[in-house]
């Protein structure tokens, strides 16, 4: 074998804490190793192309690359390898970068380390095979985890592409968080307005199948074809019956339900149609506060449904679909503010989150768009708002900031004073973060053509004064006082956290999180809407805090990854699976019995039971290679054989 | 009781191709293992101390025939442990089993006897093992012979047997405390180094160990031998002969009865057993799991716990 | 030279390349400082690593031994790292019959995200390493051979 390897400087990214040079002529003294080189940039065309030619001239039959995290740049290497007409899986990266010269300035300690990374590679290589990939079909139906916004944007866009969508949302009604929206900034246009059209959309479009207060429950399979387990969770309601007329709601006589889409303002009744746009507009029961589930008493909206579409013996219900790709839109959730006592920790009634403001400013909210204080009902004529509020702040473990509330509350001022022209309004902020097209004007125009007061400092204490007001205390850091506020109403600008289950989400989908649930991108700048796992996608705030139009852009950046991925006729499995060298195997079944995917099927031969592998469903972890004690099942590409000389190369002398 | 057994087996026998036991050997200190095709095989039958050997690690091989087998109560492990891995059919194996109150060491008892030569007459009652060799005659109470692994037997009786003769004996010990183990770590770790460097120096590589161990099951195919994957060089050096030590006792992790053939077989006298013992304590410990006690119990290290019982793992 | 001779000590990772070699690109892309001990061999799943690849390590002279994998329940495969966690536990109570300190390996877990987590990881094994010092490799021959090469070598 011969083989070339390529130290790449990656500008100073490298060659400023790794001699590149030395590394190359070091390589020269290790097996099979006949060209060595540093090159400036070796992902770039000229870099490219002078492996392409060193391939040529000196007769390479593998290549190392030394230079970033092969998570990065593994595929584009291969792809130049194919392309000077070698078998793309002859080649190794050694990361030298991420793993070296990112992490320490001795130069020194690091050529050497970056030398014997390589020595480890070349080590691996010498024992790789050339791999061809297996074709497979691919189930051209897509998968939209959550019904907000950018579920609804990618669903529609998938579908328009011709694609079929199957959509599952967790709450009897598509729309999420901005359903709930009077307004949105920088525009001031009715949120219902303008997303009201594109959830009817949904419902109505021949490709999109829609599971409204479902959940997916599991999903198995991989890119192409995933077998999903969606839970229709039981709604007492026979929702093919169910006009949504909504006598039953008028009926119902219990009535200290929660109301979640009016985020708990006001009770709501056991049996509920959210709000008048719902989509599908149907009737659900919450059972634990129906009184006939419960009790075995009442049944009146049974009695009064002119459709007869109550049924209280409705179970929850699992359907499978099958689809080849999947959008995660689950979007997020407000934080626990009532750790916060200092701002009452949600024990004054006058003291409401951003989102239940919103709910007030509604016209199809519980007050009917009359912003009422939840105390007594009078309009507030003093309004504080308090912004990052479980955002930037580490004491309370959410130390990002959730980008769109400054944008929100300078909304919300703006609204306050058009519902309320004798009202003041307060704003109390770190710093104003508007970068958005438009968003700098609007929190100026708060300022200065609605009068909204802004001091920047942090609030140290709000307590009722006694007399049916609040008093807000805290910081002007640019006065250097302490203010004093006295407020009929106090709205916190509550941050952004990942919707509630989102990790459980993220190990069905087996893609990764973070530490506050938001799910991880396939790399923070250039694969924003992917993941690692192949064929699942994200769209939305479920990838961290974000506005409505990054979440619609991303909707729609997650179709189209899905649909270019359904472009293509076949795709092309990994080809590093695990193979059985039946001359070994003595059929004990011990890797059928631990594999995660079912892979490998115990057959005959000759009399003797084998094991053996369909190449299609393994995935490639290696976990049979680990298990069988003679070595008979063996992972292409991390052989037991190349880890051991991984290991030897270390641990020479 | 032994007629019994050999009642038993000789009714038996007509069903099965034949039937694994014990015999006399070379001489009467030394049994070899005894394969019964007649009734007239039957009657040589012997069952005592000296059935040292365990005779389950011939199973694997045959199987597909319908053989007898006798074991000891550690030899029943081995047996379940085998129908665990599906390495045998329980439809085809008989199993005869019989109390057992322990077997020698000839590790011992040569260090008593010295290296004689002709061995004259063995007898052994209350307790007591008299040899007679070379005109001597040595007694030697049997506690002091007897094989480690019967010091802490918790199974004297066959954990399965299709026909069990005689009546059951009660354990030896009701709980394994590990000692011998806990004393072998009392060293500091450089010592048990250096202790190991020294044994592994003296090995000869003669697989002895893995041959008579029941449960070493791939046989030819073991990775010691093998180039690919090529775990060991064939050198013979400390590291390799170490490194082959540390592999069959991980293969073992949960599947060893330690039953000690390992270390009767050694004829260097390594004390390899410690090894498993260690595994066997570390599953014990985590998982409350005592290898070949039930064919259908699925192993430790073949299932998981989303949230195990027993693993804190490290907080940094 | 495998490692600078007095400075460091041969300390080697296996790293799963779903989380956990993600988590120390992502420590590096943060250049977050660690040790330079480490050399991380990259495998695709911690249900990979057979532990006798460990004991190969310690055998052939690693003072250290970390692997590290997705977190329980997060394993890109499912189920590897539950696997990996019951092998890995028992392998390292079963070393210190060798002669092997258990704290020279540790297993655990550090997703993509972790990159912090990652630095705290490496620097607090290395100095775990480095306190109990090196361990020396067994001889690849024989003590008698190896006590002539010994008195050959003054």
């Amino acid at each position: 074998m011969k083989i070339g390897v390529f130290v790449c400087h990656c500008g100073s990214n490298i060659e400023g804490t790794v001699d590149t040079k030395t590394v190359a002529e070091a390589s020269l003294d290790f097996p099979e190793v006949t060209f060595a080189t540093d090159t400036m940039y070796a992902c770039s065309e000229p870099g490219q192309d002078g492996i392409i030619e060193a391939i040529e001239e000196h007769k390479l039959d593998g290549v190392v690359v030394a230079s970033c995290t092969p998570r990065m740049h593994e595929p584009t290497f291969r792809k130049t390898l194919e392309r000077a007409g070698l078998n793309p899986y002859m080649f190794e990266m050694a990361n030298i970068r991420e793993h070296v010269s990112w992490i320490g300035k001795d130069r020194e300690a690091n050529t050497n380390k970056a030398a014997d990374l390589v020595r480890i590679a070349v080590e691996k290589l010498r024992r790789n095979q050339p791999l061809t990939p297996k074709e497979f079909d691919i189930n051209r139906r897509v998968l939209v985890i959550g019904g907000g916004v950018a579920g609804i944007q990618a669903a529609l866009d998938c579908a328009e592409a011709g694609l079929e969508v199957v959509m599952v949302e967790r709450e009897s009604t598509i729309g999420g968080k901005m359903a709930k929206l009077d307004k949105t900034f920088p525009t001031v246009d009715c949120s219902s307005c303008i997303l009201g059209p594109r959830m009817v959309e949904i419902a109505q479009h021949p490709n999109i199948t829609l599971y409204a207060y479902s959940e997916v429950e599991s999903v198995s399979g991989y890119v192409g074809n995933f077998e999903v387990q969606v839970k229709k969770k039981a709604t007492y309601v026979d929702w093919a019956k169910c006009t949504g007329c909504g006598e039953c709601v008028e009926k119902c006589p219990s009535r200290k339900a929660p109301d979640p889409f009016n985020e708990l303002l006001a009770p709501g009744r056991a049996i509920n149609i959210p709000f008048p746009q719902a989509i599908p507009k149907k009737a659900y029961i919450q059972a634990e506060h129906c009184i006939k589930l419960t009790k075995d008493k009442c049944g009146n909206c049974a009695k009064v449904c002119p459709s007869d579409a109550i049924n209280f013996e409705a179970k929850d219900e699992i359907i499978t679909e099958e689809v080849g790709g999947i959008i995660a839109a689950t979007g997020y959730d407000l934080f626990d503010w009532t750790v916060y006592e200092e701002y009452g920790g949600g024990r004054y009634p006058d003291v409401v989150t951003s989102l239940q403001y919103e709910r007030m400013l509604s016209a199809s909210g519980p007050t009917g768009g009359h912003v009422k204080r939840p105390s007594d009902g009078k309009e507030p004529k003093k309004v504080v708002f308090i912004q990052c509020v479980g955002s930037r702040d580490k004491s309370v473990g959410r130390p990002y900031c959730s980008g769109f509330c400054c944008m929100y509350t300078a909304k919300q001022a703006i609204l306050t004073k058009d519902h309320i022209p004798d009202s003041e309004s307060y704003v109390f902020y770190m710093d104003i973060r508007a970068p958005g097209k438009l968003y700098d004007e609007f929190t100026r125009r708060a300022m200065e053509e609605y009068g909204a007061q802004y001091i920047r400092g942090r609030v140290g204490m709000v307590y009722p004064d006694g007399e049916g007001q609040l008093v807000v205390r805290g910081a002007d850091t640019l006065m250097g006082t302490q203010v004093e506020v006295k407020a009929d109403l106090v709205v916190l600008a509550v941050g952004a956290e990942a919707a509630k289950n989102s990790p459980q989400l993220a190990e069905k989908l087996r893609i990764s999180y973070d530490a506050y649930g938001f799910f991880m991108e396939g790399h923070p700048k250039l694969k924003p809407v992917e993941t690692n796992t192949a064929g699942v996608y994200l769209a939305g705030a479920c990838q961290g805090a974000k506005d409505i139009p990054a979440s619609v852009g991303q909707g729609s950046a997650a179709a189209a990854k899905v649909i270019g991925l359904f472009s293509k006729e076949k795709l092309k499995s990994d080809p590093q699976t695990a193979l059985v060298d039946i001359k070994r195997c003595i059929g004990c079944g011990k890797c059928a019995e631990t594999c995660p995917f079912g892979a490998i099927n115990m057959t005959e031969f000759r009399g003797q039971p084998k094991a053996e592998v369909l190449e299609t469903v393994c995935q490639g972890c290696g976990l049979c290679a680990a298990t069988c004690p003679q070595g008979a099942v063996q992972l292409k590409h991390f052989t037991d054989n190349q880890i051991l000389a991984e290991v030897e190369a270390l641990c020479r002398f | 009781m032994l007629e019994q057994l050999k009642d038993t087996i000789k009714k038996a026998l007509p069903e099965l191709d034949f039937v694994i036991g014990w015999g006399m050997g070379f001489d009467a200190l030394h049994a070899t293992p005894l394969f019964m095709y007649e009734p007239e095989d039957v009657d040589k039958l012997v069952w005592g101390p000296l059935n040292v050997h365990n005779l389950a690690t011939y199973l694997p091989a045959l199987k597909g025939r319908k053989v007898g087998i006798v074991v000891k109560g550690c030899d029943s492990r081995s047996v379940a442990e085998l129908l665990q891995e599906n390495l045998i059919n329980r439809e085809d194996v008989v199993i005869f089993g019989a109390p057992c109150r322990g077997t020698v060491s000839l590790t011992k008892i040569r260090k008593v006897i010295g290296n004689t030569g002709l061995i004259e007459d063995v007898n052994y009652a209350d307790g007591t093992l008299t040899v007679k060799a070379e005109g001597a005659s040595h007694e030697m109470a049997l506690k002091d012979i007897r094989a480690d692994k019967c010091g802490y037997c918790r199974f004297p009786n066959a954990v399965l047997s299709d026909h069990f003769v005689g009546e059951k004996r009660a354990p030896q010990v009701e709980e394994d405390t590990f000692e011998d183990l806990a004393e072998f770590e009392s060293q500091p770790f450089e010592e048990r180094r250096d202790f190991w460097m020294k044994e592994m120096d003296r090995c000869i590589r003669c697989y002895a160990c893995r041959n008579a161990c029941p449960l070493c099951v791939c046989r030819d195919h073991c990775v010691a031998q093998s180039r690919d994957p090529h775990w060991l060089s064939q050198q013979d050096g400390v590291r390799d002969k170490f490194m082959f030590q540390i592999i069959h006792a991980t293969h073992l992790a949960g599947r060893c009865t330690t039953c000690g053939e390992c270390e009767r077989a050694c004829p260097v006298d390594i004390p390899v057993l410690l090894f498993k013992r260690k595994f066997t304590k570390a599953i014990k410990d985590t998982f409350d799991y005592d290898a070949g006690l039930d064919p259908e119990a699925t192993p430790p290290l073949l299932a998981f716990k989303a949230n195990e019982d027993n693993i804190k793992e490290k907080e940094w | 030279m495998p490692v600078l001779e007095g400075r460091e000590l041969r300390i080697i990772g296996f790293l799963c390349n779903w989380c956990s070699y993600g988590g120390a690109d992502t420590a590096g892309v943060a250049r977050f400082d660690q040790p330079t001990d480490l050399r991380i061999i990259r495998v695709p799943c911690s249900g990979r690593i057979d532990p006798l690849f460990v004991a190969k390590a310690f055998m052939n002279g690693a003072d250290g031994v970390l692997v590290s994998g997705c977190h329980p329940r997060d394993c890109h495969y499912a189920e590897g790292n539950f696997y990996a966690r019951r092998r890995l536990e028992v392998f390292k109570n079963f070393i210190s019959v060798l002669g092997i300190e258990p704290e020279r390996f540790e297993y655990t877990w550090v997703s993509a995200s972790e990159g912090q987590r990652w630095q705290e990881v490496v620097t607090k094994f290395t100095n775990q390493v480095h306190t109990l010092g090196p361990l020396a490799p067994v001889p690849e021959i024989s003590l008698d051979r190896l006590a002539a090469t010994e008195t050959a070598q003054p």
